[in-house]
């Protein structure tokens, strides 16, 4: 206990970590899920989580989202205890389709998060236009989320995500659900669109691939209980590249680590 | 082109099967199969209905019974949503409230209108609690499923918003709803009418139920049947009033399907 808080201590020269876990462990319905997770992600970082299905993936994004409580340990953002959600942290779900509102145009949704954030109702269309136009949706302020394709239905997810202007954004498979096509140019554009917003990125992938390409780290989670089995630095030039990224030595090298950890962690 | 045309096919031919119906009324009043002391044509009917319209009388009933409807149906969805909502958002509120809501639905709503002459009278304010009481069931109910049915995810949205409570009930939860209730208060219209009818049969309210009783008693059989055929009518233009609300209302739907 003592060693892992003494590692999220201020370090003079180190940023503060925006997100840290100390010690997480979370049990719910008698089930340890994550077991003495310790992590510290900094200002701007861009975190990939891998893993075997139920290791824990999700729920550790809700506990960095503060959706869930920790049954004992605790979760910081910028020093302070977690103790509900906060509009500085947006969560993109995978379920776009549960996640938006059907009663509402694609306007109005983005318009939900402007409300929240209590901005004059004067001052939301030009804002309202502005992140269409950055997720690539401009001319479909109108239609409805049912009117769109999934890759659209997710780009104004991440619009509503970026009109919260979160510090922290938090991706739970935001793109396992799309094709490969739409999935690499969301990748790209949700690089581009965090390097613009200095944001710090919690994303969390069941894509080794994606993890290398998107990330500045990787951490590989071990099922039952989830807990961190591997850390990997991904050291990539950015900005990075669909093609020479993923023909770099070094992705090559961090891919061969990472499948097989997953598949040791499977047997 | 193909399909309107179809649409028109279908139309024409169910106007067919209500004018043969008509036809046929015409017929067996004009053979006088049933005496007409009981059974008038449909002639005789149409034109009590124009002179009753032309002395007014038939319009102060008519206007009387949608009274009636109309307060005891607002008075019930006004409740019905509020009390649903408050049920429908808490799960510890349905599992504690929803056992006795299901020993009282389907309790016959004549059981209570004597229980509400002991207290009330037979008065207006009757009338009023009967129809509110029988017609806030379909309403409270589908309140309640639609409320326990909104999607949690948007709950999850809302708390990462940091939404307000009421900002979450109006923004989330009451439209998320709305497909049930507006479906709940279609029923409770029919409900409310016949409630109304009820009401004024037995407590002598002016409306369309008095006017039938006494044209019954007095034998006008043409008096009568154009009482019950305002009743039809009645219910059949609020209720396809309450479908174009709900189209209207509901237009984000049809993206859906």
């Amino acid at each position: 206990m003592a060693n892992a808080a003494k590692r999220f201590e201020v370090i003079p020269g180190q940023p503060r970590p925006q997100i840290a876990f100390t010690d997480v462990t979370l049990q719910l319905g008698g089930k340890t899920i994550i077991e003495n997770l310790s992590l510290g992600v900094r200002p701007g970082e861009f975190l990939c989580v891998v893993g075997a299905s139920g290791c824990g993936k999700t729920t550790a994004l809700r506990l960095a989202a503060g959706l869930y409580q920790p049954t004992s340990g605790r979760v910081d953002f910028d020093g302070q205890l977690m103790l509900h959600p906060r509009r500085e942290i947006a969560i993109v779900f995978q379920d776009y389709g549960k996640a938006l509102l059907p009663w509402r145009t694609a306007a109005g949704n983005v318009s939900l998060a402007l409300e929240a954030g209590g901005m004059p109702a004067a001052e939301r269309p030009a804002r309202i236009e502005e992140l269409l136009r950055t997720v690539g949706l401009p001319g479909h302020a109108g239609k409805y989320p049912a009117e769109m394709s999934g890759g659209m239905q997710q780009r104004l997810q991440i619009a509503r995500c970026l009109a919260q202007e979160p510090k922290t954004l938090l991706m739970d498979e935001p793109f396992g659900a799309l094709d490969a096509m739409t999935r690499q140019g969301l990748q790209d554009e949700v690089l581009a669109l965090v390097a613009a917003s200095g944001a710090t990125v919690i994303f969390v992938t069941h894509d080794l691939d994606e993890a290398i390409y998107l990330g500045d780290r990787v951490i590989g989670l071990l099922p039952h209980p989830g807990r961190i089995g591997i850390e990997l630095a991904v050291n990539l030039p950015r900005p990075r590249d669909q093609l020479s990224t993923r023909e770099h030595p070094e992705f090559l090298r961090l891919r061969r680590q990472l499948f097989d950890f997953i598949k040791a962690a499977e047997q | 082109m193909n399909r309107n045309a179809t649409v028109w096919l279908w139309r024409a031919a169910s106007f067919a099967v209500a004018a043969s119906f008509i036809a046929l009324w015409q017929l067996i009043a004009n053979l006088k199969l049933v005496s007409p002391v009981f059974l008038p044509g449909p002639d005789r009917a149409w034109t009590s209905l124009v002179r009753g319209f032309s002395n007014g009388d038939l319009g102060n009933k008519l206007a009387g019974t949608l009274e009636h409807m109309a307060y005891g149906w607002l008075a019930a969805s006004i409740a019905g949503i509020a009390i649903g909502a408050i049920i429908g958002s808490s799960r510890i509120m349905r599992t504690y409230v929803a056992p006795s809501l299901e020993f009282l639905r389907p309790l016959p709503v004549s059981a209570i209108i004597p229980v509400a002459i002991a207290m009330l009278g037979l008065t207006q304010a009757m009338a009023l609690f009967v129809i509110a009481f029988g017609a806030i069931w379909p309403i409270m109910l589908a309140t309640i499923h639609g409320f326990a049915a909104v999607e949690p995810r948007l709950y999850e949205v809302a708390r990462s918003l940091q939404m307000s409570r009421l900002a979450v009930i109006f923004k989330v939860a009451l439209p998320s709803a709305s497909p049930d209730i507006l479906a709940g208060m279609r029923l409770s219209l029919t409900v409310a009418l016949i409630l109304s009818v009820v009401c004024e049969i037995l407590a002598g309210l002016d409306g369309l139920g008095h006017w039938v009783l006494l044209s019954a008693r007095a034998f006008r059989s043409a008096d009568l049947f154009a009482g019950v055929i305002l009743l039809g009518l009645t219910g059949y233009v609020t209720s396809v009033a309450m479908s174009m609300a709900e189209h209207r209302l509901l237009a984000w739907q049809a993206a859906q399907r």
